[in-house]
């Protein structure tokens, strides 16, 4: 296999002597050419800009990013505060004391018993009835009167026109019938006073009783 | 001569360095960092407290305090004191005088105002040109259904929690707050500064067994019964059966938890739980079952009941009515609940055998449901039980109960004579005291046989019989009732003795051949004279037919006991 290339190669010397040897491969000179400073400046100067830049773009779209953080953090707190005072609303507005109260001013009532359908056989039991609106189903406390509000009434009995000369004892016997319907500090009070005023003449009477209701007022 | 000049501002230069950097560097360096760091607190959640359904009965929301700053408000105060009046419904007196407060920089004007609504106020205040306001964080604890299971729930104070299970429960509910620590520019977070966050952790949610609807209606229905009856104070207890889950435990008066600074401090905590009275004839259900149990007695013995009863002690027993010498079988003792016939039935019981009963009931223990201050009732140390004591327990006197207490040892006989500890927590849960409590603890024991328990029941039909019982009120139409009221004696809180004042009660189960429901109703000193089976007994019927129908349950349809009263 190796043959045929020795004789192929010393077959073209022959042929072509000049240009065998001018394709004889010599040393080259060496050749100093300076590789242009220009193009590696400017990349390290791009990549130095390009970098303060970036980092700049980058710091400041963290700052922008840091600024919408806080406004949606805000915006968060909002909705969830919002949230929870809707939630707290439907809460309240399912308050089955409010439902019970809104049901009554539309004229509903308790339920009264119920019948039970079974739904295989058809069979009805139970004793059904119908709610009774004349028990009613109080919901709002019964609202009473504070004692403090709400006093004993003040009897005064005025003594038969015409029983006369001692008004004062008059008075003093109405006023145990007074006692008995209470105040009796008070009453008791008022003839212990013994205003002259009192032990006045017949006709008085009238007059009499309008002065005591305005002194057992001052006594309470 | 410029040299000179330019020498002396160096050197004082110079001197200025030496003194921040030279002698203490620290302390500037710890300025220079605070001007920009903030810390803020990360409040936690507080659990909500939820029924069985999951409505709360208690929640939380972000709140806040709008405060001023009188120096800034006095100018204008009227105006704004109108403003606020008008937006905020404060008190328009006080706030005038808040907003003119001399000396002072910071006063509250309102507190706990959700946190949308303080937002916009400030906000609107701020655009009509007011100045000097501002809101602070301020928690808020809501109570939307307001009265509804109050006594239970509890409140909250000002920072934390003082009554009822919002206080039993505080470590569950309250959760661990966290904090941020970070360095602000500008009002914005420093992204590359220092950041230190410790997250919180929120509170659990504590569910009970209530369920709100049932409760509410249970409340009401004891309201309406207090009121009618001019009663000092009631309570109700509905308990499920099987489980044993206590659906409503209602008290009267009750106490708004939103404002529970407008009710007496004596209605805040749970009279079910915390009254301690004697059960009267309810009680007499135990000791007639206890005996069934034992064999010496069935629904049918007959026993002759003389008009009065000397048991040796200094008084001698009487029953509620006057009668001669009657012929009342078991069933009849209990339908027409005879003091007398009750006391000869229970002279069959050996020594220590009633008392050993009781306990197994579970009276004189507490149910640890995990409400606050329970009593655990009072039964009589052996070393006490004379023959007259015990004469006396049996009818349900000289022995002290709270009301769950009472309402599951009754349904113990619901329930065919398993005793099923009772819970207001559903799962588990861990009190203050480190107990845990929750139907996850559920215990159940058997107390009597289920032969004894059923017709102990049937002898209880008898009571809301409308010919031969004392009760026909608390009957539901429709459905098999099994019943027994009670009138107590109250023990005065000066004397020690019976004051003349009486305890109703009644207590019962639907349907009675397969109890779905056990309710206990307890009037305190009714003062229209009524005894428990007109006074309780309605009131029994009104919750338990509405708890039947809430749960959809239907009637057996079985015929209801005949059993005998008379021979």
């Amino acid at each position: 296999m190796s043959n045929p290339v020795p004789q192929f190669r010393s077959r073209i010397p022959r042929l072509a002597e000049v240009a065998v040897e001018r394709a004889r491969l010599t040393v080259v000179p060496r050749r100093r050419t300076r590789a242009a400073r220009v193009p590696f400046v400017a990349l390290v100067t791009i990549v130095l800009l390009g970098g303060v830049v970036g980092l700049l773009l980058f710091n400041t779209s963290m700052q922008q990013a840091s600024f919408a953080a806080t406004a949606l953090e805000g915006q968060a707190d909002t909705l969830a505060a919002r949230q929870q005072a809707l939630q707290m609303d439907l809460d309240r507005l399912r308050n089955p004391q409010r439902i019970a109260d809104k049901a009554q001013r539309l004229g509903m009532i308790q339920a009264g018993n119920p019948a039970f359908v079974q739904l295989g056989t058809g069979e009805v039991s139970g004793q059904p009835s119908a709610g009774d609106p004349a028990v009613p189903f109080r919901i709002w406390p019964s609202i009473t009167k504070p004692a403090a509000l709400n006093p004993r009434p003040h009897v005064v009995t005025v003594p038969p026109e015409g029983t006369l000369p001692d008004a004062q004892n008059g008075n003093r016997s109405g006023n145990q019938t007074g006692n008995q319907t209470g105040n009796q500090t008070s009453n008791s009070g008022d003839t212990g006073d013994g205003k002259p005023a009192h032990g006045t003449a017949s006709g008085k009477n009238r007059q009499n009783q309008q002065s005591h209701q305005p002194q057992n007022q001052n006594q309470r | 001569m410029g040299f000179v000049v330019i020498a002396m501002a160096l050197s004082v230069f110079g001197a200025r360095l030496v003194q921040l950097q030279g002698l203490d560097p620290n302390s500037y360096a710890e300025m220079a960092a605070a001007e920009g760091l903030v810390e803020v607190d990360l409040p936690a959640a507080r659990g909500d407290i939820l029924d069985r359904n999951g409505e709360p009965l208690a929640d939380s929301v972000a709140g806040l305090m709008v405060v001023a700053d009188p120096q800034m408000t006095a100018d204008r105060a009227p105006e704004l004191a109108k403003f606020l009046y008008k937006r905020l419904h404060v008190d328009y007196a006080s706030t005038l005088a808040k907003l003119r407060e001399q000396g002072s920089r910071f006063e509250y004007i309102a507190r706990r105002v959700p946190s949308t609504r303080a937002t916009q106020v400030v906000d609107a205040a701020a655009e009509a040109g007011f100045k000097g306001l501002d809101t602070r964080r301020d928690p808020l604890r809501d109570y939307p259904a307001g009265d509804v299971a109050a006594n239970l729930v509890g409140f909250m104070g000002t920072d934390e929690p003082l009554a009822g299970l919002e206080r039993t429960f505080d470590e569950q509910l309250a959760g661990t707050d966290g904090s941020a620590k970070y360095e602000v520019g500008g009002g914005n977070r420093i992204p590359l500064g220092d950041n230190t966050v410790t997250e919180p952790v929120d509170g659990q949610d504590l569910h009970t067994t209530i369920d709100l609807d049932l409760q509410w209606y249970t409340q009401r229905v004891l309201r309406q019964t207090v009121e009618s009856s001019r009663a000092e104070s009631g309570f109700a207890v509905v308990m499920d059966t099987r489980t044993g889950e206590l659906l409503a435990i209602a008290d009267d008066p009750t106490f708004d938890s939103n404002a529970p600074t407008e009710s007496p401090k004596a209605d805040l905590g749970s009279r079910a739980m915390q009254d301690v009275y004697e059960p009267g004839s309810v009680e007499k259900v135990l000791t007639l079952s206890s005996l069934i149990d034992l064999g010496e007695v069935t629904p049918r013995t007959r026993i002759q009941v003389p008009s009065q009863l000397d048991d040796g002690g200094t008084h001698p027993i009487h029953d509620w009515f006057s009668h001669g010498t009657i012929r009342l079988t078991l069933a009849g003792v209990i339908a027409k609940s005879s003091n007398i016939g009750t006391v000869l039935a229970s002279k069959r019981f050996e020594d220590g055998q009633l008392r050993s009963y009781l306990e197994s009931f579970g009276l004189g223990r507490r149910t640890d449901i995990g409400v606050r201050g329970e009593t655990p009732g009072i039964l009589p140390d052996d070393s006490l039980w004379t023959p007259q004591t015990q004469d006396r327990i049996a009818f349900g006197q000289s022995l002290s109960v709270n009301a769950v207490q009472m309402a599951a040892a009754v349904n113990t006989i619901a329930n065919d004579g398993v005793r099923i500890s009772p819970s207001l927590i559903e799962g588990s849960a861990t009190t203050e005291d480190g107990a845990v409590v929750g139907t996850d603890h559920a215990t159940k024991h058997r107390v009597i046989s289920i032969s004894a328990a059923r017709q102990t029941a049937h002898m209880m039909e008898r009571v809301v019989d409308p010919d031969v019982g004392v009760a026909p009120a608390a009957a539901v139409p429709g459905y098999r009732v099994a019943g027994k009221t009670g009138t107590a004696q109250r023990v005065g809180a000066e004397c020690g003795c019976y004051d003349g004042t009486f305890t109703v009660s009644f207590a019962g189960f639907a349907p009675a051949d397969d109890p779905r429901f056990t309710i206990y109703v307890v009037v305190q000193n009714p003062g229209n004279g009524g005894g428990g089976g007109s006074v309780a007994g309605p009131a029994f019927a009104k919750i338990m037919s509405y708890a039947l129908r809430r749960y959809a349950v239907p009637p057996t349809g079985t015929p209801p006991s005949r059993l005998p009263v008379e021979w």
